[in-house]
């Protein structure tokens, strides 16, 4: 009397893909960045440098993404332990990236054919990217050049152990720039390949130490990474986060993409249905109805919709933004979309 | 709890505790199968049959409320159900439990039967499907359970224990036990608890709240 069941089309399940700004409070560019000295100095800080989007003690600040480096040798940092020279921090995060994006011990990480044994890599905080980044989206701003992926450019896509791989090529917004520096005019570095990788479904940007390391002239920043086997005065990832920040107003701008899928429920309300309402401001004490009027023509105003399973037990609910008048005359569909 | 814009008609489906729960377990119990409707927040003395300008405006100031958005506890949500009857009908289900209001000693036993009254052609009926009973404050039974519907659901909330804090406590079945708690400590300095007992009809919809009092025996 007061439940009705579905019938099979009326439940239909829908999957759409949403892309928002991938920085905290949505904001589309991130302009200013941030480090924490305490996290800098403490035993993280070798590895890697977090980066908010406010003073790190400051209770709106988040971490956005971190800062890594790493070199295939172990360079750029001093050993973990001198008895063995080439574990070190830069190596560890080196190889870190080999395995995840080879799956491999025996390829090094390659740059559009270019092997590089040194790397950067910006790993975007997983809170702030809800399933993957949206390629076409990416623009990083180091110093006066600009970086973004290559998906616009390409038309087969091409998978990793870490899910798809764009390379990164100067240009912003998913455009190339109008005038590379390769011969290629792919947007590549002059001669060290494509700055850098692009994989949406990790949340990762792998950078090219030596496209960065080459001067201005050939397309790179002049990054002057530290490439001794001693801790640099300067940790190689302050090298980056001084870029990021070396713009008046910095730009770092990607949205991150979620695959939502979404139940649509047809409620369907027949002109006989659902036309007497058990309100006890609707009835008296003995159940006669308040208005002798409603008796052959009853009113009842639907508020909400309760979506039930088998035992009766309510699983979701929905409220209508105003009444619905429902009588003998009328027919209600509404349509439920539930996310989860 | 916010108002929610009543420029357009839209809908805004979440998901409530109990939604969540089954969700949860994976054991294919949370599938939507049926729907109902409900007139929580509309009063319908409101409905002006009086009204100088005729029958299209009695309900003028109904369809103009604002509606509150949907809240997630199953218990305070889809209350006043919206129910198919035949065209004439001048009485609607309600619910009989034989009190209008409980007061019991502490340790003394209670079992309650609801009937429907005016539903289904009869004056008075026991619902197939049993009744959902809340007690709001399970701290001042010792025993609250349901008996004579045999659900894996109703078995499932009968097995179910809490202690130690002012929640409400859910059971299914025909008939309703209870029993009022020997705690002493729960009264403090006061002589009785208060609390209150919904039970639904599972078929019907039709719903009553009784006051339940304990009254303080031991010293």
């Amino acid at each position: 009397m007061s439940f009705k069941r579905f019938d099979n089309e009326d439940i239909v399940i829908s999957a759409d893909s949403i892309s928002s700004p991938a920085w905290t409070g949505n904001e589309v560019r991130l302009q200013n960045f941030f480090t924490s000295s305490a996290q800098i100095d403490g035993p993280t800080g070798k590895y890697f440098y977090d980066v908010y989007n406010g003073a790190a003690d400051a209770a709106a600040s988040q971490i956005q993404f971190s800062i890594a480096y790493g070199n295939k040798d172990g360079s750029g940092s001093s050993a973990l332990n001198a008895s063995v020279a080439s574990n070190s921090p830069s190596s560890i995060i080196y190889k870190q990236y080999r395995s995840l994006i080879n799956g491999s011990e025996d390829i090094e990480l390659s740059f559009d054919g270019t092997d590089v044994t040194h790397i950067y890599s910006i790993a975007i905080q997983r809170a702030r990217y809800k399933e993957k980044l949206l390629p076409g989206s990416l623009t990083l701003q180091l110093g006066d050049l600009f970086l973004t992926d290559n998906s616009k450019e390409v038309t087969t896509q091409t998978f990793t152990d870490a899910g798809r791989v764009f390379q990164i090529i100067s240009g912003s917004a998913g455009t190339k720039t109008d005038s590379p520096k390769d011969t290629a005019a792919k947007g590549n570095s002059k001669s060290h390949g494509s700055y850098g990788l692009f994989l949406p479904d990790t949340g990762l940007i792998i950078l090219n130490g030596k496209a960065l390391d080459a001067p201005v002239s050939d397309g790179g920043v002049a990054l002057a990474s530290a490439t001794a086997s001693v801790a640099p005065a300067v940790e190689n990832m302050a090298l980056i986060y001084d870029k990021l920040e070396a713009p008046t107003n910095g730009n770092f701008t990607v949205r991150s993409e979620e695959t939502v899928s979404s139940n649509y429920v047809f409620v369907r309300a027949r002109n006989s249905e659902f036309n007497y309402s058990t309100n006890p401001s609707n009835i008296t004490g003995s159940g006669e109805l308040r208005h002798s009027s409603m008796i052959d023509s009853p009113q009842s105003y639907i508020t909400a919709v309760g979506l039930y399973n088998d035992n009766n037990d309510l699983l979701a609910v929905s409220k209508l933004s105003r009444p619905l008048l429902k009588d003998f005359t009328k027919e209600a569909l509404v349509r439920i979309k539930l996310d989860y | 709890m916010g108002y929610l814009n009543n420029a357009v008609v839209t809908v805004d489906a979440i998901l409530t505790k109990k939604g969540r729960e089954l969700l949860a377990r994976g054991d294919g119990s949370f599938k939507i199968t049926q729907f109902a409707l409900s007139d929580d927040e509309i009063d319908y003395t409101l409905y002006n049959t009086t009204h100088p300008s005729g029958s299209s405006f009695y309900g003028e100031a109904i369809e103009a409320m604002p509606i509150l958005e949907a809240f997630p506890d199953e218990n305070q949500i889809m209350k006043y159900k919206l129910a198919t009857l035949p065209r004439g009908t001048s009485k609607l289900p309600l619910l009989e439990a034989g009190y209008s209001a409980i007061r019991i000693k502490q340790g003394a036993s209670l079992a309650i039967t609801p009937q429907t009254l005016n539903y289904l052609g009869a004056t008075s009926t026991f619902e197939a499907a049993g009744y959902t009973a809340t007690i709001a404050d399970v701290r001042v039974v010792s025993n609250f359970s349901g008996v004579g519907v045999n659900t894996e659901e109703a078995e499932r909330l009968n097995a179910v224990t809490t202690a130690g804090t002012n929640v409400s406590k859910t059971v299914i079945g025909t008939s309703i036990n209870l029993t009022a708690t020997t705690v002493n400590t729960l009264f403090g300095s006061r002589t009785q608890l208060q609390t209150t007992l919904t039970l639904v009809g599972r078929d019907s919809g039709a719903r009553i709240t009784i006051p339940v009092t304990i009254i303080k025996v031991n010293n």
